[in-house]
């Protein structure tokens, strides 16, 4: 290989590492730094009318909400103020990840794990 | 900006190959943390682990609530309320607790709310506090306003009582030496359909093992020997777990094993049977009016701090869960809204809810699953005949607690509870919790403050929301620098239903060195739907 391109080789790498490194330290101060309170008194009352949404509340009442109160930080982080994509919410509730605890199928069967996730796209878009 | 070497070596393009995979595989932890929140490297955010500012400032509009709902400040300046109760004329009255965590000690009160920030005392106590809740019983026969009050005494220092007291100020204790020496205390009384007063004792340990976390307390310098009591006679599995000793100076290394339901240094065998006795500790119990020996009416609570009978004579009660201390913590423990039933045993301390404590949920990150403490299960039992004996006889099954109504924020310490029973307010069936807040860092770790507002709870769907909170953000109106809630420690429905009252505790920080509640900033909150 001639000099000229191993340099241009070099250079993107630089470049990819510095993009890399960037991301990695600013996307979760963005995502951290968001508010996640969606509650009645702050933001009006959700309309759960739909029936995978009524249901998806009360599965994660029963299952999510003591380390996530409302979808907001407590023991554990914001789910409010993460734009995952449901597969990815999902991902993690049935594997578990960090201090999460993971949900078998015979405790979150994939019926009601669907529904909470309808409830958190619901819960995101409250007000 | 950046600025990498660029090694002038053949190697370089390997050199930064290997650096690209170093920086992915950063990337990939922090995107690791980012979906867990990163719960191991992040500190601990609680709503009390904070400064306070000099003067508590009370400004209703910085309380956020539905739409169509007022809040106002009826009164100020108390030092540790937790509770409210009102007469048959409709007057308002409260109690100060005397005792807060923190060994802070003063006198419980029991004061008539006059005006705003004037009150006429009632009656005192001494330093056997904390009063922890109040209720009133009619006297027809001699007319409105002649009633009685009954008050749960806590009893830190000398053991729990329930006291009764005229609208004189006179007052006797219908029972006394309640198990109450430890962390938790006697609570209540509420008065039953049956005309009985239930009330609510307190666990003397977090989980079950008197440790070191109950000399930071306090309480264990003063009584060495105290520890859980059950309720029914109870087999061991003989776990012990090991302690630092705090009777040993600052620089001892020396730990000692202590059992369940066993003084601290004392170990426990497997199969060790433990006498139950009433009174006992993590426990519903019922006494008449006119006193006497207390009826065991359901156990395996860990602190059932509230109690509310619902419209259809059925008794509810908020039980604080686990924390993650002392020498057997338990990890991510909600608190619990139970229905009671007579003749259950609700778990602890080898259960949260309906799940045993095995559950991984329970664990905290790279920590040591708690170990059963008990051989097998209590069971139900026939309360029928236990009130009639003094232990509770054989029991019925061998099923395990019960499925609770609701399960409440990890250590946002639900302490207040109520029903709404008029349209004129709304949400009528619905329970209405006053959370008191967290208390981290000494109950364990959490990401954001908890608590510190009032939510209601729908019965038949067990569902949670908010309905009281502070606008500027989540924790306790000191930290937030605003007018808002503190502590929300108890609440009550007005004669006519068309009020909620919110007992605010006030002030009271948490930091490495303890506890710290403030004198003078308990607060009295009224909510109201407008138009009413």
């Amino acid at each position: 290989m001639k000099a000229s391109g191993r340099n241009t080789e070099v250079k993107r790498l630089k470049t990819r590492v510095r993009l890399i490194l960037a991301a990695s330290v600013i996307a979760p101060y963005f995502f951290f730094g968001c508010s996640g309170r969606r509650s009645e008194p702050l933001r009006g009352a959700l309309d759960v009318s739909d029936p995978k949404v009524g249901h998806g509340q009360m599965v994660f009442m029963d299952k999510c909400d003591k380390c996530h109160p409302g979808g907001d930080a407590g023991l554990g982080p914001s789910l409010n103020n993460k734009p995952l994509p449901g597969f990815m919410v999902g991902f993690q509730a049935r594997h578990g990840l960090g201090a999460m605890p993971a949900f078998a199928e015979d405790e979150l069967p994939k019926g009601d794990l669907d529904d909470v996730v309808a409830y958190l796209k619901a819960l995101r878009k409250n007000g | 900006m950046l600025s990498l070497p660029v090694p002038a070596r053949p190697g370089a393009r390997e050199f930064l190959a290997v650096l690209s995979l170093i920086a992915l595989l950063v990337s990939l932890f922090l995107c690791g943390c980012f979906l867990s929140g990163c719960y191991m490297v992040r500190p601990s955010k609680g709503g009390g682990n904070a400064s306070a500012g000099p003067a508590r400032g009370i400004d209703p509009g910085d309380i956020a609530l539905p739409a169509g709902y007022r809040i106002e400040a009826v009164a100020t300046g108390l030092t540790f309320p937790t509770a409210v109760v009102f007469d048959d004329n409709g007057a308002l009255y409260a109690v100060e607790g005397g005792y807060a965590y923190g060994e802070e000690w003063g006198q419980p009160r029991l004061l008539k709310v006059m005006r705003k920030n004037m009150f006429t005392p009632i009656a005192v106590g001494d330093s056997n506090g904390p009063w922890t809740g109040i209720t009133y019983a009619a006297a027809p026969e001699a007319g409105p306003g002649k009633g009685s009050f009954y008050v749960a005494e806590g009893g830190q220092l000398r053991g729990g009582r329930i006291l009764r007291i005229g609208m004189d100020g006179k007052s006797e204790a219908l029972v006394e030496n309640l198990p109450s020496l430890g962390d938790h205390h006697t609570n209540g009384p509420v008065l039953g359909p049956d005309g009985m007063l239930y009330f609510g004792q307190g666990t003397a340990t977090n989980s079950g093992v008197v440790g070191r976390d109950n000399h930071e307390f306090g309480w264990l310098a003063r009584h060495r020997t105290f520890h859980d009591t059950p309720c029914q006679d109870i087999a061991l599995s003989g776990v012990n777990y090991s302690s630092k000793d705090p009777f040993g100076g600052k620089k001892s290394k020396d730990t000692i094993e202590t059992g369940a339901y066993s003084p601290f240094g004392t170990t426990t065998a497997p199969g060790q049977i433990v006498k139950g006795e009433i009174p006992c500790n993590g426990a519903i119990m019922r006494i008449a009016r006119q006193g006497g020996r207390p009826e065991l009416v359901a156990w395996g609570f860990r602190n059932p701090f509230a109690m509310a009978i619902a419209a259809d004579g059925r008794l509810f009660a908020l039980d604080n869960g686990y924390d993650d201390r002392g020498s057997r913590p338990v990890w991510g423990a909600g608190d619990l809204l139970w229905e009671v039933q007579p003749g259950r045993w609700y778990g602890w301390p080898d259960y949260s809810g309906n799940k045993s404590l095995d559950h991984a949920e329970f664990t905290k990150p790279h920590g040591e699953r708690p170990q059963r403490l008990l051989d097998k299960d209590p069971g139900p039992w026939l309360a029928t005949q236990a009130a009639v004996g003094n232990t509770p006889p054989a029991v019925t099954a061998q099923d395990g607690p019960p499925k609770p109504i609701a399960v409440l924020p990890v250590h946002s310490s639900a302490d207040g509870l109520d029903f709404s029973r008029s349209e004129g307010f709304g949400y009528r069936g619905h329970a209405f919790v006053a959370e008191f807040g967290d208390m981290a860092p000494s109950v364990g770790k959490v990401l954001e403050p908890v608590g510190f507002k009032v939510v209601r709870v729908d019965m038949a769907r067990g569902v949670s929301e908010d309905f009281a909170v502070n606008r500027k953000g989540p924790g306790p109106a000191s930290r937030l620098e605003t007018g808002g809630l503190e502590r929300p420690v108890s609440l009550r429905f007005g004669p006519d239903g068309n009020s909620l009252y919110v007992v605010d505790f006030g002030v009271m920080t948490v930091s490495g060195k303890g506890d710290k509640p403030r004198k003078q900033t308990g607060v009295i909150w009224r909510i109201w739907k407008e138009g009413k």
